[in-house]
């Protein structure tokens, strides 16, 4: 059975089934999905739509017996954003949920872990949101960073 | 003996048996098997790969360094025994590269580690590689490869420079 009639919502996209979500209904959709094949849970990815002031999670699916991917997606606002936490589905959604808390902000409800990760010592704006500004933060903290001053005399 | 004759022998010995610490921490690792193996083949100048910081003269820095790397590196550098070089590998470390906007790498090295050699390119080509080694060679025949004395002069601002990219200065990284 494909995914979309697993569910009975969702639509076709380039190949794969995208079914749109609620925050709340997720959990079950993707356990559903899980019970019907669907056991390989391939990846958490997150996106920044600024201009909806939305971020959109993306929960990718994939089912060996139906050949088949599935893209389960939830709209979260983007002010004080939280989810709940999958990772009693499939256990390696909790380094997914991690890097996600850790480079957009969002919160997941349930999971333990969401320590700092790949960042070290982090305490500005998450850096993959886009009203971060990259080109700035460089500028601001790479520039103001002096050369060696060197004395004149030099045997060195 | 003089001293200033003992160093001139020690030189030349020195400069025949580099001992390399590379430290890939990006692309550029893909180009130095090559290097090492018979195609270019390095030891017929008496350079070896070394994997440990204690034992190895040369630290080469393969592509873009982020903030959390710099610390190790400085941390292995600091490891390594005087007399000790380092070649900057690749456009990233010297003014950042295609990186140059990016909020996590380090734009130019030398303001955080001494850097001897520095060879251009995205990726440099094994050519270039060797050519850079050869350069450090003739550098240390003339006495010219002096940065870890630099480091040493300098140490302060090299300190400075290291805790303002950690973050110490803006106050911001409690936690390390």
């Amino acid at each position: 059975m494909k995914a979309i009639e697993i569910i009975g919502k969702g639509e076709e996209m380039h190949g794969r089934a995208y079914i749109p979500s609620g925050r709340e209904e997720a959990g079950t959709i993707i356990k559903k999905l899980k019970e019907n094949g669907f056991a390989h849970f391939v990846m958490l990815s997150c996106v920044d739509w600024i201009d909806k002031n939305e971020f959109e999670l993306v929960y990718h699916m994939w089912s060996y017996e139906h050949k088949e991917h599935a893209m389960i997606s939830v709209r979260l606002p983007r002010d004080n954003p939280s989810m709940f936490s999958m990772h009693e589905l499939f256990p390696q959604i909790e380094t997914y949920e991690r890097e996600i808390h850790e480079m957009y902000g969002i919160d997941f409800e349930g999971n333990s872990r969401l320590t700092p990760f790949l960042l070290e010592g982090w305490h500005d704006t998450p850096p993959m949101r886009k009203d971060f500004d990259s080109k700035k933060f460089a500028e601001d903290v790479f520039d103001s960073i002096p050369e060696i001053k060197e004395e004149e005399d030099e045997g060195i | 003996m003089r001293y200033e004759e003992w160093n001139k022998i020690s030189r030349i010995a020195s400069r025949k048996s580099l001992w390399m610490l590379h430290f890939c921490t990006g692309c550029g690792a893909v180009e130095l098997p090559p290097v090492m193996t018979s195609r270019y083949d390095m030891e017929r100048f008496g350079m070896g790969p070394m994997a440990t910081p204690r034992q190895a003269d040369v630290l080469l820095i393969t592509g873009y360094l982020t903030v959390k790397t710099l610390k190790r590196v400085v941390n292995v550098y600091e490891q390594m025994q005087s007399p000790k070089y380092v070649i900057s590998f690749g456009s990233c470390p010297i003014n950042g590269g295609m990186y140059w906007d990016s909020y996590n790498t380090v734009k130019r090295l030398d303001r955080y580690l001494p850097v001897d050699v520095y060879v251009g390119g995205c990726m440099p080509r094994p050519e270039g590689v060797m050519n850079a080694f050869l350069e450090l060679m003739k550098l240390i025949d003339e006495g010219k490869a002096r940065g870890w004395e630099k480091y040493q002069k300098y140490y302060e601002q090299y300190k400075r420079n290291q805790k303002m990219a950690f973050g110490f200065e803006r106050g911001k990284n409690e936690g390390d």
